[in-house]
């Protein structure tokens, strides 16, 4: 570590003789222990020791970026050079900026030190695991590993934090078979700091096996209806992934296209959907601890009880609009619960559907979008009918944040998100 | 250039494995000006080494971002070492690879290093020619892409080569709010292989494409929704393409049929019509470069062309060397690595549907009541084969004729019924390389096909 810190702030230095006034500087240095397995079986491990350096400048203004692999001091004298030298035929923006120094830091995250035979041991009760009690399933591939790093952040104006992380992740990819009968694929995965428990408790992965099992015989769905639309976790995640993005999102603000760009503090969605990005939360084990900026990433609301709270602006976005800044950069959502169970909240739906999936492109900037439903189970009079195939759902974003019918007292935590079920009314169905 | 610091330590590859030993420099440059603001100005490289051993069914492998001679042996020694320890916990006990004859490659080409500056000058003036003649759009970003791959390649056996594969691309997006003050949006790739400074040399002479971009936005902008359902419809050289890719190709990843795809049940049998033939090419199609060649993929094998449906039968799958070993099959150079820390696995390279016989003119005709579909955003396929693209740009057909423009929507189908419904494919190709295919690693693929009249559901209201 000390190294790194010793470069960083070297290579603030390199750029401070050049008379450059604004500068980011990361250096860090991992190392990832990774176990495969393909159609079923062990296939690789695999070793990588990596670093990374990335230089930003604002030269007048005017911005570079640069980011290499190298971390020697001749590789971060030239990434200094060439980051100046990038810069010089940008446009002049003075929104361009760094943080000031709050409070400098140094963090431990995680479990840096791994344990890689405890890893493969759990990797392989893993695949126990799924062969005596979801015997239909195949793993397409699974990806387990644990990353250790190290890294230290500098910028122009004194801030430095140095940080020392770790994290387990598993990853699955998988389908069920009968006969030349086959689902969907599906994909289940979680970070996790600690190899207590077995993988196949952790996040949602028990129950998206057995799921998928179910989904080897498939209905089309006949014509077309307005129905309801249950979001499992997953699902819900791309739902505000797409939402949020759309309309809170850089891109939007800043290019004006953005339908809730007049909104702020204002109802935009049922007053039972309150979102937070948490990467500080306990249950969130990938969280950032500090922005691209430099400032030290705190929680915020998004939507509270209905209201839009703040948009997901960078610094830059912030000062080119004249608004605020979001007080963290990642998108660590946390979904207050309801206080339904899900079994409850099928019960009270007449005709819809459970979408484990939805394949689809981006929505338009005005939040229609279209998709194919993958994964998913029709519901009809309270219950679930069978599994489908070849429907497709269409709607709009900002209408089904109006058109909320219930949200899950369960919630599910992958270490990434923690997020419930949530049902949502009027979007449209259709089969064949 | 890479120097090869490599060969010299293949006489101390281990006897009773197959290994592999990798050295690659990897770079993309980025600009992105979003209605005249430079937001993206970014340059990224990395390089290192890397090794994998197979030894009796498993692979180990080790990368590490140095290019000099204690790497190589440290990553050498690590393979070896992972490959041992999976062996003693796994037991797998499968034979080695069939053996391939050795063999060397060099393609001789020196990537450039274009200046960012370069790429923000071209942007700006493109930008500004967009500003100043179409001042009425709600939005526009102009965005540059260069991506490049230089590998230096020992195997035990087969080739040892050295390679390049550089790509670069212009991206136009551009919005406009309709009456009702919905925006519509699209956008075009312009470029393929080679640097910028190949592929780019005058802003003016994308002047043309800009203008048909605003053209069909303006039609776009007076755009209908389709009508839901199961419709007849022409899917553009753009879709055919993505069908080849998404919806067909990946089943027939061999790895992937391993992990249960359709095509494991349908080998041999009849997937299409039998006017549908697919072929992944490896680096020459119809006689001319396919647009992101390989010659030798990063297992040590010579590429050559994947057949994989001929005349609507499915014939074979891409195979890497285990996999071919597996199925029986000749390895076709499908095993690609994207970054220096990546081990190969099985990648598409140019996969297209073949050509027909019919005249675009003649197959919109031939259409009472369908779409004509000409670009898309967006593929997911799914290993049934059930599929789903995106739809930026299409047109309405009524008695023979093109209507409306629609709005964006969705098609979906599942690939080896809805190629039975293909009835017509026209006489002409449509090439497009500019994405990444996402499978463990992103990888640069090329795609392409004719147009073919067929059946899919579209999305709507």
């Amino acid at each position: 570590m000390e190294n790194l810190k010793a470069k960083a702030s070297k290579c603030i230095e390199l750029i401070k003789e050049k008379g450059i006034e604004k500068a980011i500087c990361s250096v860090s240095s991992n190392v990832i222990s990774e176990f495969n397995a393909d159609g079923g079986e062990f296939s690789l491990f695999r070793t990588l020791f990596d670093n990374s350096l990335s230089v930003t400048v604002y030269n007048k203004g005017r911005k570079g970026f640069v980011s290499v692999n190298r971390i020697d001091d001749d590789s971060i004298s030239r990434a200094v050079e060439n980051c100046i030298s990038a810069s010089e035929s940008a446009t002049p923006d003075e929104a361009w900026d760094v943080a000031p120094v709050t409070e400098n830091a140094a963090f431990v995250k995680g479990c840096p030190e791994p344990d890689v035979d405890r890893l493969f041991e759990r990797t392989e009760e893993l695949m126990r695991d799924i062969a005596s009690r979801h015997p239909l399933i195949i793993i397409e591939q699974m990806i387990v590993k644990h990353i250790r790093g190290e890294s230290a952040y500098r910028n122009s104006n004194g801030v430095e934090y140095n940080t020392l992380y770790g994290e387990y992740s598993i990853e699955l990819m998988f389908s069920a078979h009968e006969g030349s009968l086959s689902s969907s694929f599906y994909g289940s995965g979680v970070c996790t700091d600690t190899l207590e428990k077995s993988f196949i408790t952790l996040g949602s992965i028990e129950e998206d096996l057995a799921n998928v099992e179910k989904q080897i015989r498939t209905v089309p769905i006949e014509g077309k209806f307005i129905g309801t639309v249950l979001f499992p976790p997953q699902s819900l995640a791309s739902v505000l992934y797409s939402a949020l993005g759309n309309f809170c999102g850089n891109t939007t603000i800043l290019d004006g296209t953005s339908i809730w760009k007049e909104e702020l503090n204002k109802k935009v969605a049922d007053e039972r959907i309150t979102v937070t990005s948490a990467p500080l939360d306990d249950r969130i084990i990938c969280g950032e601890m500090f922005t691209s900026e430099g400032f030290r990433s705190e929680n915020y609301y998004i939507i509270k009880e209905g209201i839009l709270k703040s948009f997901m602006l960078s610094y830059y976005v912030a000062n080119k609009t004249g608004r605020d800044r979001a007080k963290n950069a990642s998108a660590s959502f946390i979904m207050s619960p309801g206080d339904i169970s899900v079994s409850d909240i099928i019960k009270g739906i007449d005709k819809g559907i459970i979408v484990g999936r939805l394949s689809g492109g981006e929505p338009s900037t005005n939040g229609d979008f279209t998709g194919v439903a993958k994964n998913s189970f029709y519901i009809e009079n309270g219950k679930i009918v069978n599994a489908v195939s070849e429907t497709m759902i269409s709607g709009n974003l900002a209408d089904l944040m109006k058109n909320l019918r219930a949200i899950s007292s369960e919630v599910i935590c992958d270490g990434a998100t923690v997020l419930p079920y949530a049902a949502f009314d009027n979007v449209t169905i259709s089969g064949k | 250039m890479l120097q090869d610091i490599i060969s010299k330590h293949k006489p101390f590859f281990p006897s009773s494995a197959h290994t592999e030993l990798r050295a690659q420099l990897s770079r993309s440059k980025s600009v992105t000006v979003i209605a005249g603001n430079l937001t993206t100005n970014t340059r990224n490289e990395t390089s290192g080494v890397s090794s994998r051993v197979y030894k009796n069914g498993v692979y180990g492998f080790s990368s590490a971002a140095a290019c000099d001679d204690e790497a190589v042996k440290n990553v050498l020694k690590a393979a070896c070492d992972n490959a041992a320890f999976m062996d003693a916990h796994v037991r797998k006990n499968k034979a080695m690879f069939n053996a391939l004859p050795y063999g060397k490659y060099d393609d001789k080409i020196e990537i450039s290093d274009v200046p960012q500056k370069n790429y923000i000058e071209f942007s700006k003036e493109l930008d500004n020619y967009i500003h100043t003649k179409y001042p009425g759009l709600s939005s526009r970003i102009v965005a540059i892409r260069e991506d490049s791959m230089e590998k230096l390649l020992c195997t035990s056996d087969g080739f040892d080569a050295h390679f390049t594969a550089p790509r670069s691309y212009v991206y136009v997006i551009m919005s406009a709010s309709t009456d009702s003050g919905v925006t519509v949006e699209l956008f075009a790739p312009v470029g393929g292989c080679g640097t910028f400074d190949m592929n780019f040399t005058d802003p003016a002479l994308l002047y043309p494409t800009v203008d048909d971009i605003y053209e069909k936005l303006m039609r776009k902008r007076e755009g209908v929704y389709a009508d839901a359902g199961l419709k007849t419809v022409i899917l553009g050289g753009d879709l055919s393409g993505m069908l080849a890719h998404e919806a067909v190709g990946h089943t027939v990843e061999a790895d992937l049929v391993l992990g249960g795809s359709v095509a494991g049940h349908n080998l041999n049998k009849r997937v299409a019509s039998e006017l549908v033939s697919l072929t992944d090419f490896a680096h020459t199609a119809f006689g001319v470069s396919a647009p992101l060649p390989v010659y030798v993929d990063d297992e040590g094998t010579p590429a050559k062309d994947a057949v994989l449906i001929d005349k609507g039968i499915l014939t074979g799958y891409m195979n890497s060397r285990e996999t071919a070993l597996h199925f029986g099959m000749e390895p076709t150079g499908n095993a690609r690595a994207f970054s220096f820390s990546d081990e190969p696995l099985i990648r598409m390279r140019n996969t297209a549907v073949l050509p027909g016989k019919d005249k675009l003119e003649d197959i919109i005709s031939s259409v009472d009541d369908g779409y004509y579909l000409i670009n898309t955003n967006n593929g997911q396929a799914d290993t049934t084969g059930e599929f789903m693209f995106g739809i930026t740009m299409g047109y309405e057909i009524k008695n023979g004729k093109l209507g409306r423009a629609i709005l964006d929507t969705t098609i979906s189908g599942v690939a080896f019924e809805m190629l039975k419904t293909v009835d017509m494919v026209s006489d002409s190709m449509n090439w497009s390389s500019a994405g990444f295919c996402g499978k463990k690693q992103p990888m640069p693929v090329g795609m392409g096909g004719p147009e073919l009249r067929c059946k899919v559901m579209i999305g709507g209201k």
